[in-house]
């Protein structure tokens, strides 16, 4: 594939900043766990655009894809506990909406 | 070809991202992002990283994404419930004017970013066709990177126990 890293850079901002818009708009705490996941995704991307622009044949980068890995597996943590509290918050209150817990409001 | 295969498969990771946002349904959104999921696996494979598109697929579309799916059947939300905010005028509140600024934002400054980062150009010929070698890999985690490593599998650990203790019904306080 000939195509430049910047372009991969590119996709990454939009998907990052399609999770931003998401993480601020939806009042649903599960769709904003999906937005979070959307932007380590993109995260994901970029350290692989920057591996891909670092390498040549006889020397590959291979930080973009190690770190990946460990977005990944701090994604997959992060996923667990988020799930976790919506089931607790759930629980207290029959809604997974962020205005629901609002007790400590100013 | 691939180059044409790169672009659609990014406008099809973008739509995805797009339905996550508008969807009504939790389910929907959770269908938009496999779909977003499944082209950026495409897109790792076309950019060389065979390995991180597996990983990507396995990790993200099999076991995220169960993780999501099971926590809204569990608490029954998949329906298109009117307790859902958002459906009718996404963009109407000044909450949510105020969010597209600040997204917009973002990935202006991400664009430009990009835009300006000094990358080496890429070789003769375009970049190498495989770049995430498993041996390599393997050899980089248990040796220069055996620290992180072992302080992820510690965070799988903590993360463990802290779901546990999270998710699990306290008998005294349920019963009231």
């Amino acid at each position: 594939m000939n195509v430049p890293s910047e372009h991969l850079f590119f996709l990454s901002a939009g998907l990052f900043a399609l999770g931003v818009l998401g993480f601020l708009v939806r009042r649903n705490v599960i769709v904003a766990l999906m937005c979070v996941e959307l932007m380590l995704n993109a995260a994901n991307l970029a350290f692989l655009a920057a591996s891909r622009s670092h390498s040549r044949a006889d020397a590959l980068d291979l930080q973009g894809p190690v770190f990946s890995i460990f977005v990944i597996t701090v994604a997959a943590a992060e996923a667990a506990v988020g799930l976790a509290l919506v089931i607790a918050l759930y629980r207290l209150k029959q809604s997974v909406e962020t205005d629901s817990a609002s007790e400590m409001k100013g | 070809m691939s180059e044409f295969l790169f672009y659609l498969l990014s406008v099809i990771a973008l739509v995805g991202g797009l339905g996550v946002i508008f969807s009504k349904s939790p389910m929907g959104s959770v269908l938009s992002l496999l779909l977003s999921f499944f082209a950026l696996a495409v897109v790792y494979l076309l950019a060389g990283f065979a390995f991180m598109a597996a990983v990507q697929i396995l990790v993200y579309a099999g076991a995220i994404m169960v993780l999501f799916l099971f926590v809204i059947m569990l608490l029954n939300l998949g329906g298109m419930g009117t307790r859902f905010e958002l459906s009718a005028a996404p963009l109407s509140s000044s909450r949510a004017k105020l969010a597209a600024v600040v997204a917009a934002g973002v990935g202006l400054a991400g664009l430009i970013a990009a835009q300006r980062a000094s990358l080496p150009a890429l070789p003769e010929g375009g970049a190498p066709e495989r770049i995430d070698d498993i041996q390599q890999i393997a050899i980089a985690l248990f040796g220069r990177y055996s620290l992180p490593f072992q302080a992820v599998s510690l965070l799988l650990l903590v993360t463990m126990v802290a779901v546990l203790v999270l998710a699990k019904r306290r008998g005294k306080e349920s019963a009231q």
